[in-house]
């Protein structure tokens, strides 16, 4: 028995590595739901996986590397710390969408089912405070002073919390059914992909009105910005494919074909990790030639690409 | 720890939005696949014929008892598909393509005696094989109630089962009436 967790340990210690940004040349994380486990992509393949409890979706990650993900239909969380087993976190709430905040203190989750967001201790699970939101909270995101956005998918808006104080500071428009969630690198803008308009809505993070809702492809299901800031990628679930837009102009320049059902996407360095929910698997994207390059099977279900260093989409 | 309504005042303009979005083309957390197909010995434009005109299901769909389409076979067409069993479906149009003998289409509104799902959205695609063809016919879709606690009539595996049981019966009525014999 003791030989055993011992193994169990070493063996995730090798999986996760050392988490943080520095590991290596591509580390991307992939979260299979149905599957329910954790795949660490590095150099073009599976280099690592993770059993994790039943149907984890979203995920997020700190600083030192520690790994968040929500279970929305087993009301928990569970953190993937390097070198140690995951954690299972009790949360009180269908828990879907999910940050951290950078030390790894705090946990925000959104509670799908109850309208709120809830603010917790990563280290016990204790809530630290709630604050009312839209309905069915969908995926959220932090910045860098402390904000929430918030893509309240029933409600037509993003919810923005001051997490300090948990209370909502204001209420942005969006198009109908707002479910992805980024922030450009300089935090100006917010990018929301409204997944039944078919468009993204780009939020002014300084005077927190939309400056604009623009076409983004058939059912926008995930969206990530290049490390520049230029061009904003949103999954296409219902086309198989993902739109490129620039920023600056807001229009689509190209259309990349991947695989049925794609949902998360991430960005790392001159590629793009994007999740194909019905085909299992992950392509990868140049974002010079803006071509598929490449499929990594996963196990079943991928619905979420986290970039080590980069806050919950 | 909920904050008063009367301090945030754009809170007003949310929910007045809220009744019109619906909660009922609410998705749940967890998705649920389909993936069925079917080989038909007739060739992939003798088979489009027939199943790629949207608002004709109702020709070769055993469970539907009729089917009505707003237009023609084009990008925001819906069709009403009454099925014998009692409910209706209503489904758009997001593409459809004769080049490659596809099309793809999602649910409009949800009807739960016709389906016990929330949201579903599909894709029926012909390609040759051999010399006859094959249909495949995917989707994703999510449980009838959405919450964490589903009772079992409107649960996953109620959605699972209603939905492949629909597809099936569709695939094989598709066959039976490409290939010349009575779905009857």
């Amino acid at each position: 028995m003791r030989h055993l967790r011992l193994i169990a340990t070493l063996a995730l210690a090798a999986a996760t590595g050392t988490g943080g940004a520095s590991a290596s040349a591509d580390p991307v994380w992939v979260v299979s739901q149905q599957g329910a486990e954790l795949a660490r992509i590095e150099a073009g393949t599976v280099a690592g996986r993770i059993p994790l409890g039943p149907a984890p979706v979203a995920a997020a990650t700190d600083r030192a590397g520690r790994l968040y993900l929500t279970h929305p239909d087993g009301r928990a969380v569970t953190v993937v710390e390097p070198g140690k087993p995951p954690r299972r976190l009790p949360v009180p709430g269908q828990v879907f969408g999910l940050a951290a905040s950078p030390d790894g203190a705090h946990l925000f989750v959104g509670d799908w089912s109850g309208d709120r967001v809830l603010r917790i201790s990563a280290a016990t699970g204790a809530i630290e405070g709630t604050a009312a939101v839209g309905h069915e909270p969908a995926h959220l995101v932090l910045d860098r002073r402390g904000r929430l956005y918030v893509a309240d998918r029933e409600s037509r808006q993003v919810s923005v919390i001051d997490t300090g104080t948990m209370t909502r500071v204001a209420v942005v428009p969006t198009g109908e059914a707002p479910f992805a969630l980024a922030l450009a690198p300089d935090e100006a803008s917010l990018y929301v992909a409204n997944v039944r308009s078919g468009d993204l809505t780009v939020i002014d993070t300084a005077t927190l009105r939309a400056r604009a809702t623009v076409p983004a492809g058939r059912m926008p299901y995930g969206v990530a910005v290049t490390g520049d800031g230029s061009r904003i990628l949103v999954t296409n679930q219902h086309a198989a494919a993902v739109t490129v837009i620039d920023a600056a102009r807001l229009e689509i320049v190209a259309t990349v074909a991947v695989g049925p059902y794609p949902e998360g996407i991430a960005v790392v360095g001159p590629r793009a990790y994007v999740a194909n929910w019905f085909s299992d698997d992950v392509s990868v994207i140049d974002l010079a030639t803006w071509r598929e390059t490449a499929r990594i099977k996963v196990a079943e279900g991928p619905r979420t690409v986290l970039a080590p260093g980069e806050p919950a989409r | 720890m909920r904050m008063p309504l009367a301090l945030v005042p754009a809170v007003a303009a949310g929910l007045a939005v809220v009744g019109l979005a619906g909660a009922a083309l609410a998705h749940g957390p967890t998705p649920q696949k389909i993936d069925q197909s079917i080989t038909i010995q007739a060739p992939p434009d003798a088979v489009w014929k027939v199943v790629g005109d949207f608002g004709g299901i109702g020709r070769w769909h055993p469970d539907v008892a009729k089917a009505e389409a707003s237009g023609g076979n084009v990008e925001g067409t819906t069709r009403r598909v009454t099925l014998k069993a009692g409910g209706t479906l209503v489904e758009g149009l997001d593409e459809w393509l004769a080049d490659g003998r596809t099309y793809s289409y999602r649910m409009s509104d949800p009807d739960l005696k016709a389906l016990p799902v929330s949201s579903y959205s599909a894709t029926l695609t012909v390609t040759p094989d051999g010399t006859g063809s094959k249909v495949s016919w995917i989707g994703r879709f999510y449980r009838g109630d959405t919450g964490n606690e589903p009772p079992e009539n409107l649960s996953d595996e109620a959605g699972r089962t209603a939905m492949n049981r629909y597809f099936a019966d569709g695939l094989k009525g598709l066959k039976a009436a490409v290939e010349g014999r009575t779905t009857h």
